[in-house]
Formats: structure tokens, C-alpha cells, sequence
């Protein structure tokens, strides 16, 4: 079984690796599906619903279409007229170019029949309250549990009981969803910002229905997706329609606020926790009541309880459906909420107990690996100092504090095809048909196979972003780095050997006489063939191999923890995140410097989503208002913390995904840090300075 | 954006005729108007580009400093006799936006932006602003809204220059058809009940051509603070701009102006008197701060503004002391 | 290649003083753009100005900007912004569109050395000032000192952020050649990255403004 050589025999597996894309990247020379423009492409543009539950009655765009400068318009995009939240796609237009468009869209007449709507999980859950599809009510109940709760409770000797608000949250990545749809005769090409060429292509052809194999989906670059963008959109669909009405190219991006309203989000929750514990702070029982609302998805799970194993718990959760944009998988879909009030009950038991909230986590955490990471970060970040001050000490109205959060991720990868050509100049070229979301998976690539042949990574060239190259999964649930590693570390090793098949006939020797020594061929008895030697035998020739995923190179589960440090205005309720300290197990690092960029920008996000983040709805009209970047608040230079980070090296356990853990315990770290600085627990995400205010003044 | 027409006059004595037929709308930094036109919630058929106009540049010593409306909002922010003596304008210049939209904005179009109230940038909700029947924010989202001289909108002035350009005493020069005029900036602006569909004195046919501060007394310390809950990009959750004339240790008069409180820059006579003839103890301090928040009226949502404006009011003048 | 541009003959460069006699000039005889003589607008010379009304743009026009150093035609309508004029009309895909509405940065572009927002000035407003882009601060297609810094400190993650990082990154350093910590924050305090890619974005600042003040 194949395995991988430890960090002192690697040179570029496991180094501070530079981007190989980077230079495209600084230099704006890297085509997004944004910056796509094939000959001849019109400019999309869609009417929406500003509607939160409305029945389209009728569309007239007759002045659309006579505007100078329109190509093609749609009015048949909504699937039955029946909308469901403000931002349904309605009807679209394409055009020469993009304000045409919008006066096109501008010129089309609907008319609505508006019905009642519920935008906010409590509306949605209140007797009476108008449904959001007919023949199903809005709340959907799932029970879960083991053990006998009633007796844990009775065990305990301190119950604590809570009650914990999460927000809903967009994935805002910089580049909208959007797609570029092409086509040349029965085959279509489009272009499409997306985490998942395979998965695109495959919805693509079922919704058009048409064969697959005449539907080529590429995505060279893309900005960002965090979950979002696993799938094909109704977007992609539209511009390939237009497409074919217009004859020509069609490009069909989504503005900001479409971003905001209709490709997916995080969840809300609302969870009400009570846990029992004895006086030495070992649990006993664990319960809780939980919502969720994901829109029209319905779906907005929360997986309790979450880290801390108790011998005995029960869930009774409610999925709520609401006149809103679907939810859609957000790095570490339900963990973060649920952490955010798994780490504070816990946190509340230790503290009301008189006991020091690490030795309680350390009394409860089953985990070993998360059992040595506790104490790591808590020496880094010098909890036993901070230990001795009591919440809400200290004079003045700045306080400080420091609380701590830890996480558990499933991750694992399978399934990822590859093909490697190796050319009678010595160059290489491997293709795979994964996508680079920002993680670096290109420099990935390029560094495994450059490993495993000997050569420097500039000698390999890795493409991706293709569903003309062999299959691999979409970039979700933090598979990539596992699934893809193994699968170009097998194709390698199948170049290696059938070079080796080669150099072997040439020298009239056994291939089992041969070794590759860095990027030097050498044999038994001494002779050596430089890599580009051995290329060359291959005369007009090329190498031409494919391999796949294999058992024995990755890994899964990834724990973490993470002790945050803040500063509280108690005169203005402004909490600023001044450190994180946070302890990652990555299994074996392919790079250092993407995978620290990974943590720092998985915790930057997490600090966003503690302390400014927010879809905010107004319930009488049902619509988000504040669908842009100024009232939508994603943090900026100006509040980032100082990010320390541990990568807690696990080589043996192979190849393991880190894109989302980190982002899991940050919220609940900063809040239980706000708890230690100021004495007042804070229940609601974000946590912003009207509610640190409130919470001081109840106090 | 709907289609316009751009025009650009190189005289001020041609600004009014394109403006008084209300279908124009001046072009300064574009940095609001670029906004609403976008969001099609203005769709004038003429944008009057003013950037050509000479008298508008510029920042000019007279008996105090003369600052062109076009001054970009960095040169304010940078200049060195602003900050010299007139630091609360300094400060509140350079809390402004973001780097870029400094470089772009100008101090007349921060004095004439429009309200960030969600529902009046949306061109989904025909509101009481745009001559519509409804405020929106009084049952709705009003988070951000005014505490202060709301009603029949609750919108906040959202310029950081205004509290202290006006805490400083500037005057504007205002052009217009019928020709030149001086008005204190402190009665430039309107709240709801005087008017509605603007948020200030000028005319149809009118422009703010420069802003006047008078000669600054060595006795006069200032200062802007601005909370906000992102550190940039962010207009002021509120904000106090303080001006204060002082006679040794104790404060002879001044000028305390909220800003993100109120429908217009709020001032607070009240909190000055509590001052004056009073060094800048904590017991001054503390009474002049809750006397700047008397009669405050939240919302549903934006109590807490009070207990904000009131600590950064202390903050302030503590940073005077 | 947009349908526009096919639709269009599109003209070379050509020199500046160049007059388009295309579009529709209302009040001015022959139509003289660009030339600002105070800050932006397309005031000229005082020619014409005993005709009827100041110069009016209305409806497609040809105009000539000076683009990383090139004079550059370009054909926009009053209310095409700077950034959809390079990114729609010129090809100049490296300034991002991301909000369209000032809120980002993603589309920053210098103006005269000064860092401004491509998506919320008016092309035509340009004048004669020069527009550097991110395409510009490469010479000769070598990569700045800064711009490599980006990429050895991995300032980088999907890099739709990145170029207007690095153009107010540019800015920053050409007015200030040895910022500190604070001020290189405060230099990007205008540019959202949702990757998360802040600390290493000052660190590559840092090492940029070391490299050059060594030179």
C-alpha cells in the first residue's frame, strides 16, 4: 500500500510552498468566471420577486424586448409561478451590455397576487402562522437520544439551564455566483463559478435535458464559495437558455444582492440547553430544544450535543421553514451554532460551580487528541495567568478576558480520478478534475506529483477546473486535500513506473534494478540517468497514465481548539477580538503557508460571524434589507485579531482536510472571552454593541 | 443606472438654470449620487458635473480658512491648518468611509449625502423621503435610526463633517439664480416637519460653493468622536463633535454637536450650559452628558444609542480635560 | 469580446489631440473632451463658450483615457463607469466587480497615484488623469516587488480580492514609503476579503516597503 515518506526525506511536500496561481492572481492576469468573455457575449440581467409569498399572475415584457439592444428575453424561468421569498429568479434578459440589461429588466411589467408571508423563525413557528408551502406544515420535529436523561438530571448536583439565538449568515464570497453559458451547436460550455465542474456538468444536462457528455463546465479560477456553490444554479440554467435564444454567448452574474437572497446561507438556531453535572463537574445528562430555520430548505440542523459525550442526552429538534432564500451548506454546516451554545453551557456549569473552566472541558472531552491540543493552547495563550481573574475583575471600563472553544469535523475524501502525461522534454502535466476555491489545490497538485517524481514543482503543470478531466468530487465538507492528494500521488507513482518500464528496455535491465533518487534515475550498478535523460528515451512519445484515490494516504475527524482573547468597552459595548490562539490537527501538511492561511481565514470568518454578521429582515414586508456590503457587515482589516496558530502535526494519519474546523469554535471562544472580561453572558450572535450594552445594564 | 444626460458648465453663474427645473442633479465625488442612481431611486434626465468649476477647489486663508464644496474629503482631512485649528474637522474628516471614498467624496456632497436609511435606499419601499405615505422604519428594522427629532421620518443625517463643522461655527456661501448668500451651517439643515423630501435649506436651483470657518481662538479646544460598529466603511452609529471656548481650566462657552442621533446634526445647547463657568471635572462631565440625551425618544430597537451617545459625549470631554 | 465591441468598429489609439466627432454634442460646435484645467470634467479651452449651454454628453461617445500609460480610446455613455469601461469595453478584467456600489474596494484603481473606486466614478469623468490598474503595476510582465511579496507571504487565497488589494497596497506605499503597522492597516481598511487573507496581506505590505526602501 502506498504511504508517504516522512517531512526529513520531502522537499516539497510538508515546505512553505508559494501558490503556484499566485503570480496569475497579483498581477490580474487570472480569468474568473466574471472576467469571461467569449466572441460575441451579451450581458445577463434578472427580474426577481420583491415579493415574500406571491403568485405571478401575469409577465408582459413586450417594452423590454424593443429596447435597442436586447438579445433575448425570458419570462418562463419561474418553475410554477408560485414564489416563495423575495429574490426568485422571474424573469431574465440579455443584452449588449450590462445597463441595457437593467433597463430591460426595468420595462418588464408583473403583476402579483401577494399571499402572507413569515420571514423570522418566530413568525414561522406560531400557531396559525401562514405556511410556507401548503400542503406541509412549517415545523418539522426530529427527536434524537440515548440513555436515560431523567436519571442523569437526577444525578446531577448543579443544573444550568440556557437559552442561545444564532443568526442567519451569507456566504458573501467576493465573486457572485454567476455563470458563463456558450454554446456551438448541440454541445454547451459554460463557464461557472463554482466548487463542483462535475457535480455542474451532471445537473446541467439533467435540467436541459440533454446527454452529459455534450456539457463541458470549467472553472480556472473562482472567488470563493464556502459552501454555496456545490451545485448547479438556476442561474446557469437561465444563461444557457438565453444563450440559445440569443444566439450567442450569454453571461449571467449575480448582483450583490441576489448573492444575499438567493443562493443560500447559514441557518439560524434557537436553542434552549439544560445540562447536569456533578459538583466536580463530570455531566451527567444533557438536554435540549432546538430550531433551526432554512428558509424554503426547511432544513436547519444542530448538532447537539456536540463535542462533550454525556452519558446520556436528548435532542428534540424543529425544523422551520420560512419565506426566505433556501440554506445551503456553510463551512461546517450547524457546528458553529451549535458550538456557540455547547462551549457557553459549559462554560456557565464551570464557572457556576467555582471550578476552572479547562479542567471541566478536560473532565468531559473523550477525545485524545483534543486532550493534548487543551493544554497546548491553553500554555500558549497562558491560561493559568488568566485563570486566576475573576469574570468581570478589574477596574475601568475596558475589561479583558479569555475563553476557550474546541471542535470536532468529519472530513475524509475519496473517489478522485487523475491523469498524469509525462513529456520527452521532462515536463509534466497532470489533470484532474477538481477546482481551486482559494485553498490552494493547484499548488497542491503540482507539489504532490513534483514530490513524488523528484522534480521541482515548476516542472509540473496542474490543471483543473475541467469536467473534460477525470472526475473528482466537489470541494465540500473539507475533502479536497484528502481526496485529491492520494489520487495524484497514485498517478505519479504510475508515471514513475511506466518511465521506469522505459529507461528499463533502454539499459536492457529489470525495472526492479532501478530507483528514483530525487529527479535521478540510478540502477544497480551504478550508472544514473538525469530525469531529462530519461524523457528523452521516450522519443516521439508520451507517458500517459491515470491512477485514483487510494486507502492509506488520508485521513478523517479533525478536533481543534481555540482560546480567544478580548478586550470589552463596557462604556460602548464594542467587544475587540485582540488574540486567538488556535490548535489545528491537519494530519500531514502538503503546504504550511496555504493550510496557516486556511486557519487564520477560517477564524477571521468565525470572528465575523460572532461580531458583526447578520441578514436582517423585515417582517411586515418580508424582504432582507440589508442586502449589500455596507449594512451586511463582513469584518475588515480594522478587526482582525492576532491569529496564532498551532498545527498540531499528525503525518501518520495522511492527508486531512482543515477548510472548515477552524471556523467552528471561534464564536463560542470570543463569547466565553466576553463572559470572563465583563461577568455578563452573551446568548445572541453577532454580538454586537447594542446587545453587550443590554446585557451590562440587565446586569 | 437610467440613462442621463451629463453636463458640465464651466461658469457657477450657469449651475442654476440646469438645476432649477428639478430634473438635474449635481455630480460632485459621485460617491452618493452614483449610489441612488444605481439603485434607480433618483433617476434625474441631467446630472450637472460640477467638478469643472474653479471657485469650488481649493482651501483658502481668509480671516479663518475657506474650504472650496469640491475640497476632496482626504485634503480636508490632511491639510495642515485643519488640523492645527480645527481639529474636531480633522478627526471627523478622517473617520470618514475608507481611503478610496475619502479620495473621491467631497465636503459639500458630505454636508448634502442622503440619508443610509435601509428602506430609502431601496427602490422597493416608496417611503415618506422619496414622497412616498409611510415610514418604514417606525414598525420596522430601526436599529440604526434616530433617537432624537424623528418623526414623521426617522432617518439619521449620516455626515461626519456636519457635527463638526458646525461645533466650529463654519458658515456656508450658497449659489444660486438669484445670486450669492451666507448661511450659518447650523441652520442649513431640516429635519422631517420642516421638510421631507430634502434634508437641508438649499434651493432647487442652489449650491454650497465653499464652507467658512471662522478664526479659530487659542482658547478653543475640539474634538470629533465617531462609534461605529465596523472601524471602517461605517457611518456613525452616533457620534459628538465638541468645540468648547475655554478660560484657563474652565469652560467659557462651546458647542456640542450629535451626529447618526438625529434627522439633522443634533445640537445640544443643554449640555453646554451645563458646563459653562465649570472646569471639565467628572461631576461636569457626567451632568452635561445626561443632559445631552434628555428627551431622547428611541425605537423598538435603538435604545441603546442613548446610553452610547451619552458615555461618548463623557469620552469626549474627558479627552478635553 | 463583447457584442458591443464586434458590433462596433473599434478604432486604434490615437493621439491626444484627437477630437470625436461621434455622439450627439449639444451646445458646443465641435466637441473638444478630456482636458480638464481644475480637477476632472471636460471643461476644455473657453472655445464656444459664446454658444448656446455648457458642453452636454448624451448617448454613445468615443473619449480618450490615458490607461497604465497608454492613450486608450474607449467608447461609454455617460453612465458608464470607469470600472465597466475597462472591464466591458477594454478588457481589462484585473479590476473586480464585486458590489458595485463603493462598499469593497475589490475595483480600486489609481487615480494619479491616488487610490480610488473604478465602480463609482464616471469614465467620463476621468479626464486626463491616469488610471493605473492592477495590469499596470507590472513592468514588462515581471511582477512588482509588492506584487511578489503577495505571493511569497501568500497575502492570497481566491484572489478575486487581490488585485484591488494590491492597488491600494500601491497607493499606501507611493505616499508613504515606510508606514507602520497601524498604517498599513488603515492603508487597506477599504478592502474586503472574505478568505481572510488580512494578516498576511500586512505582513506582504511590510516586506514590500522594506524591499523597496533597500533599493
Amino acid at each position: 500500500m502506498a504511504s508517504w515518506k516522512p517531512y526529513t526525506e520531502m522537499t516539497v511536500v510538508g515546505s512553505r510552498q508559494p501558490r503556484i496561481d499566485g503570480p496569475e492572481k497579483v498581477t490580474g492576469r487570472a480569468k474568473y468566471t466574471w472576467d469571461q468573455r467569449p466572441p460575441g457575449m451579451l450581458y445577463g440581467a434578472l427580474l426577481t420577486s420583491p415579493y415574500a409569498a406571491a403568485k405571478l399572475i401575469s409577465i408582459d415584457a413586450t417594452k423590454a424586448r424593443a429596447l435597442v439592444g436586447v438579445h433575448a428575453v425570458l419570462t418562463d424561468v419561474h418553475p410554477t409561478g408560485n414564489v416563495r421569498f423575495a429574490g426568485e429568479y422571474v424573469a431574465a434578459v440579455a443584452a449588449v451590455d450590462k445597463q441595457v440589461a437593467l433597463d430591460a429588466v426595468a420595462l418588464i411589467e408583473v403583476k402579483w397576487n401577494e399571499r402572507s408571508h413569515v420571514v423570522t423563525l418566530w413568525d414561522a413557528i406560531e400557531e396559525g402562522a401562514p405556511r410556507v408551502f401548503a400542503d406541509q406544515e412549517n415545523v418539522k420535529e426530529n427527536d434524537r437520544g440515548e440513555g436515560d436523561v431523567e436519571a442523569g438530571f437526577a444525578e446531577a448536583e448543579q443544573i444550568v439551564e440556557a437559552e442561545f439565538f444564532t443568526q442567519v449568515q451569507t456566504h458573501s464570497p467576493l465573486e457572485t455566483h454567476g455563470s458563463v453559458a456558450a454554446w456551438e451547436g448541440d454541445e454547451l460550455t459554460v463557464w461557472d463559478s463554482t466548487q463542483a465542474v462535475h457535480g455542474v456538468r451532471e445537473g446541467l444536462a439533467k435540467a436541459l435535458a440533454m446527454p452529459a457528455n455534450k456539457v463541458r463546465v470549467i472553472c480556472q479560477h473562482m472567488g470563493g464559495g464556502f459552501g454555496a456553490k456545490l451545485g448547479p444554479g438556476a442561474y446557469t440554467v437561465i444563461a444557457a437558455k438565453l444563450a440559445q435564444a440569443a444566439a450567442a454567448p450569454v453571461q449571467l452574474m449575480l448582483s450583490r444582492k441576489d448573492q444575499h437572497l438567493s443562493v443560500g446561507n447559514r441557518p439560524d438556531s434557537w436553542q434552549k440547553l439544560k445540562l447536569g453535572a456533578t459538583k466536580d463537574g463530570r455531566c451527567t445528562a444533557f438536554e435540549c430544544t432546538t430550531w433551526g430555520s432554512g428558509g424554503i430548505g426547511g432544513r436547519g440542523g444542530v448538532p447537539q450535543p456536540y463535542v462533550y459525550q454525556f452519558p446520556a442526552w436528548k435532542q428534540k429538534h424543529h425544523n422551520v421553514a420560512t419565506n426566505t432564500g433556501g440554506a445551503r451548506a456553510f463551512r461546517a454546516p450547524g457546528r458553529p451554532q451549535a458550538c456557540f451554545a455547547m462551549e457557553q453551557i459549559i462554560d456557565e456549569m464551570a464557572w457556576t460551580l467555582g471550578l476552572d473552566p479547562l479542567e471541566v472541558r478536560l473532565l468531559n472531552d473523550g477525545n485524545e487528541t483534543r486532550q493534548a491540543q487543551w493544554k497546548i493552547g491553553a500554555e500558549r495563550i497562558d491560561w493559568q495567568r488568566w485563570r486566576q481573574r475573576q469574570p468581570g475583575a478589574g477596574a475601568g471600563p475596558i475589561k479583558r478576558g479569555v475563553g476557550m472553544g474546541a471542535s470536532i469535523w468529519f472530513t475524509g475524501g475519496r473517489g478522485t480520478k487523475a491523469q498524469m502525461d509525462i513529456l520527452s522534454d521532462g515536463t509534466v502535466e497532470v489533470r484532474c478534475g477538481t477546482q481551486d476555491i482559494g485553498t490552494g489545490t493547484r499548488t497542491l497538485i503540482a507539489a504532490v506529483a513534483a514530490e513524488e517524481l523528484g522534480l521541482p514543482i515548476e516542472a509540473v503543470q496542474a490543471r483543473i477546473g475541467d469536467s473534460n478531466f477525470p472526475f473528482s468530487g466537489g470541494s465540500g465538507g473539507s475533502t479536497t486535500a484528502p481526496s485529491v492528494a492520494p489520487a495524484i500521488k497514485v498517478t505519479a507513482e504510475n508515471g514513475k513506473a511506466e518511465l521506469a518500464a522505459v529507461v528499463a528496455r533502454h539499459l536492457g535491465i529489470a525495472t526492479t534494478e532501478l530507483t528514483f533518487d530525487g529527479g535521478t534515475v540510478r540502477t544497480a550498478s551504478g550508472q544514473s540517468l538525469s530525469w531529462r535523460e530519461a524523457c528523452a528515451l521516450l522519443g516521439a512519445t508520451t507517458i500517459s497514465v491515470q491512477g485514483e484515490w487510494q486507502e492509506g494516504l488520508s485521513g478523517s475527524n479533525v478536533a481543534g481548539c481555540q482560546f480567544a482573547e478580548v478586550e470589552v468597552d463596557t462604556e460602548t459595548g464594542r467587544i475587540d477580538v485582540i488574540k486567538v490562539v488556535a490548535v489545528a490537527d491537519c494530519g500531514l501538511i502538503v503546504d504550511r503557508l496555504t493550510t496557516e492561511s486556511q486557519v487564520n481565514g477560517a477564524i477571521i470568518q468565525g470572528v465575523s460571524y460572532a461580531l458583526l454578521e447578520e441578514r436582517v429582515m423585515d417582517a411586515d414586508t418580508g424582504r432582507m434589507v440589508n442586502a449589500d456590503f455596507e449594512n451586511y457587515k463582513i469584518l475588515g482589516a480594522l478587526e482582525v485579531p492576532e491569529i496564532d496558530v498551532i498545527l498540531y502535526d499528525q503525518p501518520e494519519r495522511g492527508v486531512i482536510g482543515i477548510g472548515e474546523p477552524p471556523t467552528i469554535p471561534t464564536s463560542a471562544a470570543v463569547a466565553n472571552a466576553v463572559f470572563h472580561a465583563t461577568g455578563v453572558r452573551l446568548r445572541e450572535l453577532p454580538m454586537t454593541p447594542d446587545k453587550v450594552l443590554a446585557a451590562l445594564e440587565e446586569a | 443606472m437610467r440613462a442621463f444626460d451629463l453636463v458640465s458648465p464651466t461658469r457657477l453663474q450657469d449651475v442654476s438654470s440646469l438645476l432649477e427645473d428639478g430634473k438635474g442633479q449635481i455630480l460632485a465625488g459621485g460617491t452618493d449620487l452614483l449610489d441612488r442612481l444605481k439603485e434607480r431611486i433618483d433617476q434625474p434626465e441631467r446630472v450637472v458635473d460640477i467638478n469643472g468649476l474653479r471657485e469650488l477647489h481649493g482651501i483658502t486663508n481668509g480671516v479663518g480658512l475657506s474650504l472650496g464644496s469640491l475640497t476632496t474629503i482626504a485634503d480636508v482631512a490632511e491639510d495642515g491648518r485643519v488640523r492645527d485649528a480645527y481639529t474636531a474637522l480633522a478627526e471627523a474628516a478622517a473617520s470618514v468611509a475608507t481611503p478610496q471614498l475619502r479620495n473621491m467624496g467631497t465636503l459639500g456632497g458630505n454636508l448634502c449625502q442622503r440619508p443610509r436609511c435601509w428602506y430609502y435606499r431601496s427602490n422597493d419601499y416608496p417611503c415618506l423621503k422619496k414622497g412616498g405615505h409611510e415610514c418604514y422604519a417606525v414598525s420596522g428594522r430601526n436599529k440604526y435610526h434616530a433617537i432624537f427629532g424623528g418623526g414623521p421620518s426617522y432617518i439619521v443625517h449620516p455626515s461626519d463633517t456636519a457635527p463638526a463643522l458646525i461645533a466650529l461655527g463654519a458658515e456656508l456661501e450658497i449659489h444660486g439664480a438669484q445670486g450669492e448668500r451666507m448661511l450659518a451651517l447650523a441652520d442649513f439643515f431640516q429635519g422631517p416637519r420642516e421638510n421631507l423630501l430634502s434634508e437641508n435649506a438649499l434651493g432647487l436651483d442652489e449650491l454650497i460653493a465653499r464652507i467658512h470657518l471662522p478664526k479659530p481662538k487659542a482658547s478653543t479646544r475640539s474634538t470629533f468622536l465617531k462609534f461605529r460598529e465596523k472601524q471602517s466603511l461605517d457611518f456613525a452609529v452616533s457620534s459628538v463633535a465638541v468645540a468648547l471656548e475655554m478660560d484657563g481650566e474652565s469652560v467659557r462657552d462651546g458647542r456640542i454637536v450629535l451626529g447618526g442621533v438625529a434627522p439633522i446634526p443634533w445640537s445640544v445647547p443643554a449640555a453646554v450650559e451645563q458646563l459653562q463657568g465649570r472646569t471639565l471635572s467628572s461631576a461636569a462631565i457626567d451632568d452635561a452628558a445626561a443632559a445631552a440625551v434628555e428627551g431622547a425618544r428611541p425605537l423598538d430597537e435603538n435604545g441603546f444609542k442613548v446610553t452610547l451617545t451619552r458615555n461618548l459625549l463623557r469620552r469626549a470631554l474627558q479627552q478635553l480635560a | 469580446m463583447s457584442q458591443r465591441e464586434l458590433d462596433q468598429d473599434q478604432g486604434q489609439e490615437e493621439t491626444a489631440s484627437a477630437v470625436s466627432r461621434r455622439g450627439f454634442l449639444k451646445g458646443m460646435g465641435g466637441g473638444l473632451l478630456g482636458t480638464a484645467t481644475v480637477g476632472t470634467g471636460l471643461l476644455g479651452e473657453e472655445v464656444g463658450a459664446a454658444v448656446s449651454g455648457p458642453p452636454t454628453l448624451s448617448g454613445p461617445q468615443r473619449i480618450t483615457l490615458s490607461i497604465n500609460g497608454k492613450r486608450t480610446q474607449v467608447e461609454v455613455e455617460p453612465r458608464t463607469t470607469l470600472l465597466e469601461a475597462l472591464r466591458d469595453r477594454l478588457n481589462l478584467t484585473g479590476s473586480k466587480e464585486v458590489c458595485d456600489r463603493g462598499q469593497c474596494g475589490a475595483c480600486t484603481v489609481l487615480l494619479d497615484d491616488k487610490a480610488i473606486l473604478g465602480c463609482m466614478m464616471l469614465a467620463v469623468n476621468v479626464g486626463e488623469r491616469e488610471v493605473t490598474t492592477v495590469e499596470g503595476l507590472a513592468e514588462e510582465g515581471e511582477m512588482s516587488e509588492l506584487q511578489a511579496a503577495f505571493v511569497q507571504q501568500d497575502a492570497l487565497m481566491c484572489g478575486f480580492c487581490t488585485p484591488g488589494f494590491v492597488v491600494s497596497a500601491e497607493a499606501l506605499l507611493r505616499s508613504n514609503p515606510n508606514p507602520t503597522a497601524e498604517q498599513i492597516r488603515q492603508g487597506v481598511s477599504g478592502n474586503l476579503c472574505r478568505c481572510g487573507t488580512y494578516p498576511k496581506v500586512f505582513e506582504a505590505i511590510e516586506v514590500a516597503a522594506k524591499n523597496r526602501r533597500g533599493r
